[in-house]
């Protein structure tokens, strides 16, 4: 799993979202992430993560050890 | 509730702030539960820790307690706050001290 692949998969579940991230060590496994997506309008910031989280799925508790996430909603 | 869950929320509802942590508040086994020691320490509430690294059943079950996938993991006034990211964030705003203070000095 690697940055572009995340990237990929949070943008397939949350269409229209902006979605950056880095691989913070470069070994492939520790990530961080910024997403904007009107989705997550009139959610609390634990369920935008949770959204998140369960887009990857089994990639948590898996090939992704870390994910430092930044969620919020486009500004208009 | 399976047996875990029990015990989970025993543990909740003993401390008015708990961490769910990698090792303890003097020697952090992880970046991320270490960067919430630090902010807690700098509010000054009592608050208690649980070292997940020491018990497998704990590590697993609150996961799936709190339908969360990573440790740390803040608990205050019985209720989940987030992880490291969003306890970070909650600081930096100014709200994370306030939200302590009442819940530790409720009765």
């Amino acid at each position: 799993m690697n940055a572009e692949d995340i990237r990929a998969k949070i943008e397939e579940a949350l269409p229209g979202s902006r979605v950056q991230v880095r691989d913070t060590t470069g070994g492939g496994d520790h990530f961080e992430a910024v997403v904007v997506a009107t989705q997550f309008t009139g959610k609390s910031v634990v369920e935008q993560h949770r959204m998140i989280y369960s887009i990857l799925g089994p990639a948590m508790s898996g090939p992704i050890h870390a994910l430092a996430l930044r969620t919020s909603t486009p500004t208009a | 509730m399976s047996s875990v869950d029990d015990r989970i929320q025993s543990l909740i509802d003993g401390s008015k702030v708990l961490l769910f942590m990698k090792g303890n508040r003097a020697i952090p086994m992880c970046g991320f539960s270490a960067a919430v020691i630090q902010v807690l320490d700098r509010t000054n509430v009592p608050y208690q820790t649980v070292d997940v690294l020491q018990d497998s059943e704990i590590r697993e079950g609150v996961k799936s307690f709190s339908n969360w996938p990573t440790i740390p993991q803040l608990y205050v006034g019985g209720k989940f706050v987030g992880g490291c990211d969003i306890v970070r964030e909650m600081d930096s705003r100014g709200e994370l001290a306030p939200l302590l203070r009442t819940a530790t000095s409720e009765n």
